[in-house]
């Protein structure tokens, strides 16, 4: 049985590509058949984080009008020949597409990939309706921040409502130092809201974004980064594993006192 | 803690500018009777400025279904009120769906149009058609409230409950989500959005909740701001209405003074 998961937040700009990204590569490398399907028309960026933005040909769009078959439109990572990218055409609108045609597109995707992840758009219009009509889990991302947490918690209603009963929570841009000086919300804040379980805590990371420009998701990083070890993670735990949470506190302590080890003695 | 009352100056109170009458049919609701359920959906003519479209029908009745899917009991048949609404054989598919995944059978539609009466007579449902339901289209005269509302679910920021009668929810109000009830509200869990008892006009309502944290709360015409500064510890509490206002007190202290000296 393939997995239909959907990556959303409501509000825009809190990780959902990014996690894609790195999700679905980290699942290629663990020996899984992933498509990551690019639903944010208009604004596509999978295809840049990937590093695949040279070599998207067709899109989704043409599959729907028959331009092209879907086989044509995906596009294979050059790294993991596990990885496939449906990039999302950059020059139509969200009304180019409809919730049936995702769900037959999605349908099509299942007889061969175990994974189906979703990148949705931000928002919860039209496009966020499109992201959300085929998948049967959801994966919900979050900065501890009020706005974001409660546009989070809005999106986990109308995909409660719509009947997707796998939902999952990844915080992301966690900052340790800010939660023990009580300048953030903690992670438990944030899951005593939701409530709903905890699949995955990304620390803030300044090579998440060095990354991103290089179109080389962390996970693929020869030296282990915090971030790119809570991805790392997050797929384990999607494939039912046991993974202990990371404790970034600990970490963050270690940090400094290497640092301070290394001006002092 | 030591006073009855839990940071009262802190709790302003005003008189809200318009009263509002909740009339729990303009959203979907569910009532037994006579060992079947009836799911009576908002007529159109109800519905003309708040829901109109069959998203919104749908997402309340999916809220309402996954709310109460305790107290059901499995192969209940269901009559879908759907009085003058128009249903296509998709919708009524998709309302059979739902009822199903919780073990409930749609049985029978109640309709006073003929295009539906004719989808779902295509659909093998039985159909009842009639010109209006007296019975169950309120007269604007006084009536009695309805039985209570009893969800167990988080009502999440965006979702709206309306019930003419008390709601109880077992579960958190999280911020922005809001609770309106002509009745008291029992929020078996923390209160973080918006209550709003008595909205009839009845300021004798209660808003009660195990942990009051919320945006804001209202009683009848009568509205209150949450504390700023939040208490260390919480105590399950009791909102009602005094004459200087809305007014806070640990429910434990409140059924003391007022429930016991009740004659
Ligand atoms: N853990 C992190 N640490 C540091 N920066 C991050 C982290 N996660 C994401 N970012 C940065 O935040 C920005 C937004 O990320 P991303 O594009 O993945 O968000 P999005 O939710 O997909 O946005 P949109 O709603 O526009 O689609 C990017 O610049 C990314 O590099
Ligand atoms: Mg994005």
């Amino acid at each position: 049985m393939s997995r239909i998961i959907v990556t959303t937040s409501g509000k825009g700009g809190v990780g959902k590509t990014t996690v894609t990204a790195n999700i679905g590569m980290a699942l290629a490398r663990l020996g899984r058949k992933v498509v990551l399907v690019d639903a944010d028309f208009g604004l596509r960026n999978l295809d840049l984080l990937l590093g695949l933005e040279n070599r998207v040909v067709y899109t989704a769009v043409e599959v729907f009008s028959g331009e092209c078959r879907l086989e044509q439109a995906l596009v294979r990572d050059k790294r993991e020949s596990g990885l496939v990218l449906l990039p999302a055409a950059q020059n139509r609108t969200k009304e180019a597409v409809n919730p049936d045609q995702m769900k037959q597109l999605v349908a099509d995707l299942t007889k061969v990939y175990d994974y189906v992840v979703i990148d949705c758009p931000a928002g919860i219009e039209m496009g966020f309706k499109n992201a959300v009509a085929a998948a049967e889990e959801a994966l919900i991302v979050t900065t501890p921040e009020i706005a974001a947490v409660r546009d989070a918690d809005r999106v986990v209603g109308l995909l409660e409502a719509q009947g997707v009963k796998r939902i999952h929570l990844i915080l992301n841009r966690l900052r340790p130092a800010m939660v023990q000086v009580n300048d953030m919300m903690s992670v438990q804040d944030v899951q005593e809201l939701l409530a709903i379980p905890l699949i995955g805590v990304v620390p803030e990371d300044e090579r998440v974004i060095v990354s991103t420009n290089r179109g080389e998701p962390l996970v693929l990083a020869e030296t282990p980064s915090m971030a790119g070890i809570a991805f790392d993670n997050i797929a384990r735990r999607l494939e039912g594993e046991t993974v202990e949470f990371m404790d970034l506190e600990a970490a963050q302590n270690g940090l400094f006192s290497r640092i301070r080890n290394w001006l002092f003695g | 803690m030591t006073s009855d009352s839990v940071l009262p100056d802190l709790v302003t109170s005003v008189t809200s500018p318009a009263s509002e009458t909740v009339n729990s049919d303009i959203q979907v609701r569910f009532k037994t009777e006579e060992g079947r359920l009836l799911l009576i959906l908002p007529t159109e003519a109800q519905t003309f400025t708040s829901v109109t479209n069959w998203n919104d029908l749908w997402q309340q009745m999916k809220q309402r279904l996954n709310g109460g899917d305790r107290f059901w009991q499995p192969q209940t048949p269901v009559h879908l009120i759907a009085a003058d609404r128009l249903l296509d054989g998709r919708q009524l598919q998709a309302v059979a769906d739902a009822l199903s995944e919780v073990q409930l059978q749609l049985k029978c539609i109640h309709t006073s149009r003929r295009q539906t009466a004719v989808a779902a007579a295509t659909a093998g449902y039985s159909v009842e058609q009639q010109p209006s339901f007296p019975a169950l289209n309120p007269t604007p005269t006084p009536q009695p409230i309805a039985e209570p509302l009893y969800l167990q679910m988080t009502v999440r920021s965006g979702i709206e409950i309306r019930h003419s009668g008390t709601v109880v929810i077992l579960g958190d109000i999280n911020p922005g989500g809001i609770v309106v009830s002509n009745g008291d509200i029992l929020v078996w869990g923390r209160l973080r959005g918006i209550a709003h008892a008595g909205a009839g006009g009845n300021s004798k309502s209660f808003i009660m909740a195990l942990q009051m944290e919320p945006t804001q709360l209202r009683i009848a015409d009568f509205v209150a701001r949450a504390p700023q500064v939040l208490p260390e510890q919480y105590y399950p509490e009791i909102a009602y209405v005094t004459p200087e206002g809305i007014r806070i007190t640990k429910v434990a202290e409140f059924s003391k003074s007022q429930f016991l000296s009740k004659p």
